[in-house]
């Protein structure tokens, strides 16, 4: 956790449609809060422009048959509101970063998963690959 | 479904550690499946980007702040990825998200049109109108 070079965080927003309950005020309060909060990480060069998500969609499933549903649905707390890409040099920033996020006041959380650098699939690939050859071929 | 939406859709993988019961090989066949349908959509036009996420991380919860681990590799829902596709309706995007290679082995893929604008702007133009009413 010592390096400076940025890596690249995602930051996950999840929460249920709490701002339906405030009031006018309160809500153009929590738009400009949230909006200085991203500008000045964009300004800084630490975050990329995010994106929020439509509370509406589809899931796919299943293998060669597969099955679609609709949802996530709205209500639900565990919905994905927004991302957003933050370019740090260590998860502890990231984590301040995220601490930093005017809507936690109203509840809901904010996920942070470093990105990639390759597939984590082929880097499994990888290792299983070497601790195979570990191990004696005849035994 | 067929709703148009010119702000594209982000495409979700969603599973456990699936593939940790798969051989080396069968694993990087995916795994190269995967990277193929990637560059065949971004050679489309139809996927402006992408990226794995690693099965660790943090979450910060509520007004307290509160930081806690996962679980990020055990549960079915750990997000492991995803795709931000550029297409204009969410029958399109399903019908990319049908091809997922991931799918016959427990990947669950979410398709999720961008909002135009933060849902909050919506609220607050509502609750304008409303008081304008």
């Amino acid at each position: 956790m010592s390096q400076t070079k940025p890596n690249s965080y995602l930051l996950l927003s999840r929460t249920d449609e709490w701002y339906r309950q405030l009031s006018h005020d309160e809500l153009q309060q929590i738009l400009a809060a949230n909006k200085a909060w991203v500008g000045q990480l964009i300004a800084a060069g630490k975050a990329r422009p995010g994106v929020a998500l439509a509370r509406s969609g589809a899931t796919v499933f299943g293998g060669n048959k597969s099955t679609v549903v609709d949802g996530p649905y709205a209500e639900s707390k565990e919905a994905i509101g927004g991302t957003l890409i933050v370019d740090v040099a260590t998860l502890e920033e990231a984590i301040t970063i995220a601490k930093a996020c005017p809507s936690l006041r109203y509840g809901g959380t904010i996920e942070i998963r470093p990105i990639s650098g390759e597939c984590p699939l082929e880097a499994c690939a990888r290792a299983l690959k070497q601790t195979e050859q570990l191990v004696p071929a005849a035994v | 479904m067929s709703t148009p939406n010119k702000n594209g859709y982000l495409i979700i993988f969603r599973s456990a550690d699936w593939y940790k019961g798969l051989s080396p090989e069968q694993m990087q066949q995916v795994a190269d499946n995967w990277m193929a349908w990637f560059n065949r959509l971004k050679d489309e036009g139809k996927c402006a980007g992408g990226n794995p996420l690693e099965r660790e991380g943090k979450i910060v919860s509520g007004a307290n702040r509160v930081v806690s681990d996962g679980p990020f590799a055990e549960s079915k829902e750990t997000i492991g990825g995803y795709f931000l596709l550029t297409v204009n309706s969410l029958d399109e995007a399903v019908s990319i998200a049908k091809d997922c290679p991931g799918l016959p082995y427990g990947v669950r893929v979410e398709v999720r049109p961008i909002a135009p604008q933060c849902p909050m702007v919506d609220e607050l133009a509502a609750k304008e109108n409303l008081a304008h009413a």
